[in-house]
């Protein structure tokens, strides 16, 4: 007879960003069908779910009270940074383990979480090498006041700075704002070879859209000149955009048709983020069907037992009529979350001896 | 004083870890090893080897300076003390050793990197600072070197402040510090001062 295995899900159904939750919830229940419709896999999963509503003060408890239930270990959610660290102190409490299925700034690398999407050397870094000698190294930094925005930004500004590039302006603003006419008339003004979005939901939106009204009036700004280059858009946003949309440029390991990302080859989930929570729970359920046991079982599923970040595949793509397609794509690139690994940034360039007077 | 710090290419750098063997050693060498760096526990005493490590973690509750192998507060790398007892006296020592960081037990899967980014930020401070003081108290010994070598040019007939004028020339001329200079001066015979900076080519 099969194992049971009982797994938490802890995604928010509504609040700001309830379409990536929509995404990663669909990719973790498409999986848990796919095990239980599977008699092979020598297991079954059964769903308990909280809802925190987007409220982060709701993470830490729903989570405990989950894995105050006993016989549960493994809980697949949390979209933001911020709501991550609330919930694992309540890991830590009980030997849980949040497996984190979105792309993030990097920085942390917690052995209560494993961490199945990017992480700046598989989106961030390679989107810029790809970009330099494409489109130039003189490029505009935006971002929402957050962690997400102030570290990607600033990370982008020591690879910009360190490739001789220049960093025509760095601009944020507050959470929601979507008032983002001074943004669009400073990169007017310094007409910069691309600009680096990493504002979020409705600040972003409110961006590509000014931004696409600017593309059709100042020529400098025509569409295939100065693209706006992100790490976190996916098809969980591009319908809402529509036309807006077009022409941007994101990294990731997956985008919908993509068969690169092998765990998720039959399954075809339709955005990175569904990718990822699809291997999350196939992963986990595999490692536990096995009893290869943490962190012994990792290696075989491409999952880093120092970092506890899965190696992944980096796509490059571009909107075009509203799809994504690939323009780049390598193989699995193993996760280096503090920035401290040269070797496992794909097209770095070697350090820059400088002699010194 | 506004500071930018770059993101640190901790990769391949070597941390040793002066603690007994225990769980802490484990969480910490965990953590290190997820950020990049190569851990090496080390129990009871740090080897001359330890002179090459880029950081060292030190067990503050135990360890004693007998097992550094360099004087308290003369460490060449970045310290991070490892703090159990919160007890004034051991706090104490562990500055004095020269903790320009601390992690309190037991280790959890955070701290380790900011402890390892504030070591080293606030290593390199002091030892530019104990750098600059050090050439500061050098140039201040010299302070007599100095109104000795302006008597000398006096000595030939300017008034103090052209001979002032002269010593910082030659000073600039030669590329030295003025009490490099000024030392130059003072070693020299008086007759031989002049035809010793004009075969240098750069007397002024």
């Amino acid at each position: 007879m099969d194992r049971k295995l009982r797994i938490g899900l802890l995604y928010s159904r509504s609040g700001e960003y309830a379409a990536m939750s929509a995404a990663c919830r669909d990719g973790a229940l498409a999986a848990v069908a796919d095990i239980n419709a599977d008699p092979g896999q020598g297991i079954t999963i059964e769903v308990v779910e909280r809802d925190p509503a987007g409220n982060l003060d709701l993470y830490g408890p729903l989570c405990a009270e989950m894995l105050a239930e006993g016989d549960l270990h493994h809980v697949v959610g949390c979209i933001t940074s911020s709501s991550r660290k609330e919930v694992i102190p309540a890991l830590e409490k009980v030997g849980g383990m949040l497996w984190y299925a979105c792309p993030y700034e990097g920085f942390e690398a917690s052995d209560r979480v494993i961490y199945t999407h990017a992480c700046p050397n598989q989106h961030l870094l390679p989107l810029l090498h790809w970009t330099f000698p494409r489109y130039g190294k003189r490029g505009f930094l935006v971002g929402s006041n957050y962690i997400w925005g102030w570290e990607m930004n600033r990370v982008a500004r020591e690879v910009i700075g360190s490739s001789g590039g220049d960093v025509t302006g760095e601009r944020y603003l507050p959470l929601g704002d979507t008032d983002v006419g001074r943004l669009i008339e400073e990169i007017r003004a310094t007409e910069p070879d691309f600009i680096l979005n990493n504002l979020i939901g409705n600040s972003s939106h409110a961006f590509l859209r000014a931004l696409r009204e600017l593309r059709e009036t100042d020529p400098a700004f025509a569409e295939g000149l100065c693209p706006v280059l992100s790490c976190n858009l996916t098809e969980c946003e591009t319908p809402a955009l529509g036309a807006a949309a077009e022409g941007a440029v994101s990294a990731g390991p997956h985008f919908a048709g993509s068969t690169l990302w092998k765990p998720v080859g039959r399954r075809r989930p339709v955005s990175s983020y569904a990718a990822a929570a699809y291997v999350a729970v196939t992963t986990l359920a595999r490692i536990e069907a096995a009893r290869s046991g943490f962190p012994e079982g990792l290696r075989a599923h491409g999952i880093d037992p120092e970092t506890h970040h899965m190696a992944l595949p980096v796509l490059i793509a571009r909107v075009e009529e509203g799809q994504f397609r690939v323009m780049h794509s390598e193989g699995a690139v193993e996760a280096d979350p503090y920035l401290a690994r040269r070797e496992r940034w794909p097209g770095a360039t070697r350090p820059m001896l400088k002699l010194v007077p | 004083m506004s500071r930018r710090l770059a993101t640190p290419e901790l990769g391949g750098a070597t941390a040793l870890v002066l603690h007994r063997p225990h769980a802490t050693v484990q969480a910490l060498s965990r953590q290190l090893a997820a950020i990049g760096l190569r851990a090496e526990p080390v129990w009871p005493d740090l080897g001359p080897d330890a002179l090459a490590a880029d950081f060292v973690f030190f067990d503050a509750d135990q360890c004693h300076d007998a097992m550094f192998p360099w004087s308290p507060g003369e460490a060449p790398m970045p310290m991070i003390a490892l703090i159990g007892s919160e007890a004034p006296g051991r706090i104490e020592w562990a500055l004095g050793q020269g903790a320009d960081a601390h992690l309190l037990k037991p280790i959890g899967t955070g701290g380790v990197y900011s402890a390892l980014l504030i070591a080293r930020q606030g290593f390199e401070t002091r030892r530019a600072a104990a750098d600059e003081i050090a050439a500061l108290r050098a140039r201040l010994a010299e302070r007599q070197t100095v109104v000795r070598a302006v008597l000398v040019l006096m000595a030939r007939g300017r008034s103090e402040a052209e001979a002032y004028a002269q010593l910082r020339a030659m000073a600039m001329a030669w590329q030295d510090t003025i009490e490099q200079a000024a030392r130059r001066i003072c070693a020299e015979p008086d007759d031989k001062t002049a035809p010793q900076a004009a075969r240098k080519g750069h007397d002024v």
